[in-house]
């Protein structure tokens, strides 16, 4: 990464000439990965995954994480234990050195993260999710970009969902309060109707009472049937809406189970839930 | 009446021309600021893309009038026009093709590309002067006026004469329609809201499908049309010189920045803040005063802030109090 000298702009700071931004998106080998589906597999499975950034060092090792039809799966874990990165690697955004990810039994481990979207991933990052300076009505077109069908149904069903959403479809989405933004994050990715949606720690920097409310619309998004794999910080009450969850300690796979299970393991409730 | 011949002699030498070069500092500024927001680096060769379109669009009006083609009282460069902006999209997105997509390939800062864009102004600089020339050029033909000072003083009995070029008229007239095209483009269409998600945010519109060669390639397309249409009428009105538009760089960068930097709207405002400006602070304003003042306080000279050979000096200085005291623009931009 750092070793291009074009990508060294000299400490420039000076937004007259130049335009912070532009793509974050990592160029990512894509030669791993050849895995055949096994019997009973789950319908999006990171399998066995081991990789890290760049050229960087292994952040995730051997780790497997999956998410069944109809189900919530939650990844959790203590800080810096590789759960973003976890979700970032199911989506294709970080070298997967071994191991492979599977989408309904087929491979998609060499896949870049646009392939992966127009194969059915949904993914709603955890930040600049939104298009700030866009109107929500047109947030949500965007997320249909790919879709060259009439979407005005997807549309009415998000509105359904997010109601709030359908009174502001003309404000511009960074006018929007931290819940309301996420909304309009979560709807955008519902837009291309997709088979399985990626959360990257929903409720980060909400208020509680909006942290309710967003967990009470996954849970309804996870109703109408699609698979949802979220990374979220508040461990018990992700758990408590899970139906399966993984706890990452150091890029590894430390406890798995349904959520019940980890709320009932002592040793879960020890280390990260405070007792 | 005095009040009335100090108006007339306000939009005679302020107003009108003040709105006509507003509007081509406006158009020029929106290239800027589209190149700034979706490509993300200043691009100085705009000056000189404006240049080239120029050109190609006199040598488009010389072999139209070579085999007798003319508009009528409008001058034959707007039929000339679609061919200047032709030339000029192939030329853009050859230059795209040869120099600035090894830089995005590479991912590479964008301060690196506005090395490079003034890499491409350089050699931009001399393909023009090498086509056609380094000479004052004056290309426009047909009806020179719309109303002359001496048809309005006769009209309207006052000592002011009112003097409406037709190419100002025009400049005002084309700006309006290419700004309202633009508009409706970025706003209404599925490219245009593209380009917009695009440059908000880059990551987030290429997970959402959006293929960034076509939108770079719209946006080189949108721009050399509007910097050879911005170049048109900046040498319809005055005449066209290729170290003059090298120059205009300066204004159409100030306007830009004015306005806030990446966003269409401000560049508008912005080209029209530089104008006026301009020309106010380089008018004489002895002309008005002597009608508005009473006789005993008549000024003695010509009450000209700066002499016209500083007008430059102008939107230097406007640039450097907006960094310094509003960086984001007037109307909310990306700059900080």
């Amino acid at each position: 990464m750092s070793d291009n000298p074009y990508q060294n702009d000299r400490g420039n700071k000076d937004r007259s000439i130049t335009n912070k931004g532009g793509s974050t998106i990592q160029e990512v080998d894509r030669r791993f990965g050849n895995s055949k589906a096994k019997q009973g597999d789950p319908f999006l499975i990171g399998d066995a995954m081991t990789g890290g950034y760049g050229k960087g060092p292994d952040i995730l090792h051997s780790c497997t994480i999956a998410a069944e039809k109809g189900e919530i799966a939650v990844i959790v874990g203590p800080n810096g234990a590789g759960k973003s990165t976890a979700m970032k690697a199911v989506f294709g955004m970080l070298n997967v050195n071994e191991g492979a990810v599977r989408l309904d039994g087929e491979d998609i481990t060499h896949l870049t993260p646009q392939q992966r979207v127009v194969k059915g991933m949904g993914f709603v990052p955890q930040t600049s999710n939104i298009f700030t300076s866009m109107t929500v009505e047109e947030n949500l077109e965007m997320g249909a970009f790919i879709r060259r069908d009439d979407f005005r149904d997807t549309m009415t069903q998000i509105y359904d969902l997010f109601p709030i959403l359908k009174d502001k479809r003309n404000q511009a989405a960074g006018e929007l309060s931290g819940g309301q933004r996420q909304q309009v994050a979560v709807g955008r990715a519902l837009m291309t109707q997709p088979k399985v949606l990626m959360l990257d720690e929903p409720t980060a920097g909400v208020s509680p009472i909006v942290m309710d409310e967003l967990f009470d619309r996954i849970i309804e998004v996870a109703r109408t049937g699609i698979p949802i794999l979220m990374v979220e910080q508040n461990a018990r009450q992700a758990l408590e809406i899970a139906d399966k969850a993984y706890v990452l300690v150091q890029g590894r796979n430390a406890h798995t189970g349904t959520g019940k299970e980890l709320l009932a393991d002592p040793e879960v409730r020890r280390s990260f839930l405070g007792g | 009446m005095d009040i009335l011949n100090a108006l007339v002699a306000l939009a005679n030498f302020v107003i009108v021309p003040g709105l006509a070069y507003g509007a081509q500092l406006a158009i020029g500024a929106l290239g800027v600021t589209l190149i700034y927001g979706i490509l993300r680096f200043s691009n100085f060769a705009h000056g000189d893309t404006m240049a080239f379109g120029t050109a190609m669009t006199i040598i488009a009006t010389n072999l139209l009038l070579a085999v007798g083609i003319t508009f009528g009282p409008l001058p034959t460069a707007l039929l000339a026009l679609p061919f200047g902006i032709g030339l000029t999209i192939l030329l853009v997105l050859f230059i795209d093709w040869l120099v600035y997509k090894f830089y995005r390939d590479q991912k590479a800062k964008p301060v690196i590309l506005v090395i490079v864009s003034m890499g491409v102004m350089f050699v931009m600089n001399g393909v023009v002067r090498f086509i056609i020339g380094v000479n004052d050029i004056r290309f426009a033909d047909g009806e020179r006026f719309i109303i002359t000072a001496r048809d309005f003083k006769t009209m309207t009995g006052l000592n002011e004469g009112l003097a409406i070029k037709t190419t100002q008229a025009i400049t005002v007239v084309v700006a309006v329609v290419v700004v309202a095209i633009l508009f409706w483009f970025l706003n209404k269409t599925r490219t245009g809201k593209s380009m917009r998600a695009f440059s908000d945010n880059e990551d987030l519109a290429l997970l959402s499908g959006i293929n960034p060669d076509w939108v770079v390639k719209v946006t080189w397309m949108i721009v050399a049309a509007l910097a050879t249409t911005a170049g048109v009428l900046y040498g319809l009105d005055k005449s066209f010189k290729a170290f003059t538009y090298f120059q205009l760089l300066l204004p159409i960068f100030a306007s830009a920045i004015v306005g806030g930097l990446g966003n269409p709207i401000g560049a508008i405002a912005g080209g029209f803040v530089i104008a006026f400006s301009e020309v106010t602070i380089t008018y004489a304003w002895k002309k008005v005063l002597v009608y508005l003042m009473p006789e005993s306080l008549e000024p003695d000279g010509l009450v000209q802030l700066l002499s016209t050979d500083y007008k430059f000096a102008v939107s230097f200085a406007i640039l450097i109090i907006v960094l310094l005291f509003k960086p984001t623009g007037l109307f909310k931009g990306q700059s900080v």
